[in-house]
């Protein structure tokens, strides 16, 4: 924008003016909202039922691990990067709350902050490797994710264990037989967000995502902030798979692995660039729910669960392309 | 001011290091990739007795031959700019059509497993087209393609792979010629012929300089187009002919036969000094790689480590390659060398 002559401005701005409807349809959270609407419609048509209080507990239920995973994804997505250790912190959490069950609600709490103690460590490990060694973001978190998935192997080397009975309760419970705890707990990781986008930290996330460079220039400490991207990624995991083992109540050494895939294909669907510096957590942790709603839909149109990877591949694709089309139709390009 | 020097003399202090530059980081990694194997070998008689005869050196080369054939396609991939995340499932795919097709009914059919191989190219194709036609970004479009391949076997099979392995393919993976294991041999001649394709054929030129900038190569008159659409197509038919050979190896496919396949490959390339964001890398090197990953699994299969332990050992070594393969340390070590 930089190289556009001063003539230019005035027309320009009367366009952007013209282009503010579409681009408040194409950027935020607000599209991929319509189309998990949408989605509901036809899920409650097929099945009366989907509006009754427990369905959707359930369906948020359902939901919530792979939300929380692709909502710390988009953290790193954000700082134009990958994160695929998100798998292996995942394991580690569920098998370490499988293997080593604490009781009542104090347990629960430790457990908690064990697994953000946990993802807190990978996170800082993938944040070093990243910012300060210089390390392509794929390929680091690529290893750790390998040496993560390994060491929960070796805490459990097959599926078993049983997660502490309070956590798989009340978690996956109602409050007052309305309000889903999974919900609050996704309320509150967008609270927490919601602060952050007011913080320089938010921020300077943007700025490097979106260059580097200038960020660094601009005076923004980029190594430091992607180092916290990392740590606060990798924390975040931790918190999804402690919902994903009160969701399971056991525990298995590979549970993190579905969510890998299914997490970038929850950021894409939200609209996140995946070149870094657009998009934003609420869209991708919409997008993760639209996934999962997905899968019942298609279960309760009668279509066999063996192709259900195949719609998603499909919804992957399209959903980047649209996206990528409504963003260039946004800019004015 | 009488100091100042001419450009020419500029010129000839300095030299031009630009080739050699390139040269010495390619060479530096094969080199120290190939020493770490030898070393390994060797060292790996103090494990067991068993290990670094003649017989397990031939074992860990036939063992080599699938990582190889799949990260000269991942290679080329990861060398146009692109990264293939679809390899497991073109190996499925390859693996299920051999027994389902060929193998049961016809299996003396071979003529029939060139046409698997074109199927799984087609499968490359289509992820091509959405990364450079829709811009869909190479990753998510191989992982898209690869849920899509993965779940239409599901619904195929219904769960459950039949059939048995083509002759074609039991009798490439098991016969002996010359003295030595078939794969060896066809080992060897594909590791020719995919070096001459990479580092000596005009189609491999254009992969370096389609991975190293595609608007500058645009501009160059390279067929951009074309460059970047092939490496896939190749990537998936290297996956589908493994796929082949590795039902010809253990006689049965699979549903989940290459699911540990992916890493590796990648892992292959990047320990082989080929950079991951493209333009970088030698074919020799991959295959560096590819042997080191292999001899290392041979030997920590042997120590009879559990698995967990197993793949700790891997992804540390993945990240050692890694860290010594940064930017920084070789110039360093160009510097002492200088």
């Amino acid at each position: 924008m930089t190289t556009v002559p001063q003539t230019h401005a005035a027309p320009q701005r009367e366009r952007s003016q013209a282009m503010s409807m579409v681009e408040r349809l194409t950027r935020g959270p607000s599209l991929i909202i319509c189309i998990y609407l949408l989605l509901y419609g036809l899920y409650a048509l097929q099945q009366p039922k989907a509006l009754s209080a427990s369905a959707i507990a359930s369906l948020l239920n359902n939901s919530v691990p792979l939300a929380i995973a692709a909502a710390g994804q988009t953290l790193v997505v954000l700082s134009r990067g990958f994160d695929l250790s998100l798998a292996g912190v995942i394991s580690i959490c569920n098998v370490v709350l499988a293997v080593y069950p604490i009781e009542g609600p104090g347990g629960a709490l430790l457990s908690f902050l064990i697994c953000l103690a946990i993802g807190g460590l990978v996170g800082a490990v993938n944040g070093w490797l990243v910012a300060y060694l210089k390390l392509q973001s794929i390929a680091a978190t690529l290893a750790v994710m390998i040496i993560c998935q390994g060491i929960a192997l070796v805490i459990l080397d097959a599926p078993g264990g049983q997660v502490s009975e309070w956590i798989s309760y009340e978690m996956t419970d109602r409050l007052w037989h309305i309000i889903p705890v999974s919900g609050l707990v996704i309320a509150a990781l967008a609270v927490v967000w919601a602060i952050t986008l007011r913080t320089n930290f938010g921020a300077s996330l943007y700025a490097i995502g979106a260059d580097e460079h200038a960020a660094a220039l601009s005076g923004i400490n980029t190594r430091r902030v992607r180092l916290i991207t990392f740590v606060g990624a990798g924390m975040i995991y931790g918190v999804a798979g402690f919902m994903l083992s009160a969701q399971t109540a056991t525990g298995n050494p590979t549970a993190g692995t579905p969510l890998l895939l299914l997490s970038f294909a929850a950021v894409a669907l939200g609209g996140t660039s995946l070149s870094g510096g657009r998009g934003g957590v609420f869209a991708s942790i919409v997008g993760a729910a639209v996934l999962m709603l997905l899968q019942k839909v298609l279960f309760s149109s009668g279509v066999s669960s063996f192709y259900t990877g195949l719609f998603q591949g499909v919804i992957l694709i399209l959903a980047v392309v649209v996206s990528g089309l409504l963003t260039r139709i946004g800019e004015g390009k | 001011m009488t100091q100042e020097q001419t450009p020419e003399t500029r010129f000839a202090q300095q030299g031009d290091s630009r080739g050699s530059a390139r040269v010495s980081r390619e060479t530096i990694s094969a080199i120290a990739v190939a020493i770490l194997c030898m070393i390994l070998l060797i060292s790996a008689r103090f494990v067991s007795a068993s290990l670094g005869s003649w017989a397990q050196v031939e074992t860990v080369l036939v063992l080599s031959s699938f990582l190889v054939v799949l990260s000269f396609g991942q290679g080329l991939v990861i060398l146009s700019g692109g990264l293939d995340l679809s390899l497991p499932a073109t190996i499925t795919l390859g693996g299920i059509l051999a027994t389902s097709i060929v193998g049961s009914g016809n299996p003396e059919a071979w003529w029939l497993l060139p046409a698997i191989l074109m199927v799984c190219a087609a499968t490359g194709i289509v992820s091509a087209v959405g990364i450079v036609w829709l811009n869909v970004p190479p990753f998510i479009m191989t992982m898209a393609m690869s849920i899509i391949i993965t779940s239409g076997l599901l619904g195929y099979t219904m769960g459950t792979p039949r059939g048995a392995a083509p002759e074609a393919a039991v009798a490439l993976m098991k016969e002996r010629l010359l003295g030595m294991p078939a794969p060896v041999i066809f080992l060897i001649v594909f590791v020719i012929l995919g070096w001459l394709f990479q580092s000596r054929s005009i189609f491999g030129r254009y992969l370096y300089a389609v991975g190293t900038n595609v608007e500058a190569s645009r501009i160059a008159g390279v067929p951009v187009n074309l460059a970047r659409i092939l490496p896939y197509a190749v990537s998936a038919a290297c996956g589908g002919f493994v796929g082949i050979m590795l039902v010809g190896y253990s006689n049965g496919a699979t549903l989940r036969m290459g699911d540990s396949y992916l890493l590796p490959s990648i892992a292959a390339v990047v320990i082989g000094g080929s950079s991951i964001l493209g333009g970088r890398g030698t074919f020799l090197g991959t295959v560096g790689g590819a042997i080191l990953l292999t001899t290392l699994g041979t030997i920590i299969s042997a120590l009879g480590l559990e698995f967990g332990l197993r793949t700790i050992i891997e992804g540390s070594i993945v990240l050692v390659a890694l860290l010594l393969l940064r930017e920084e340390l070789f110039q360093r070590l160009r510097s002492m060398l200088r």
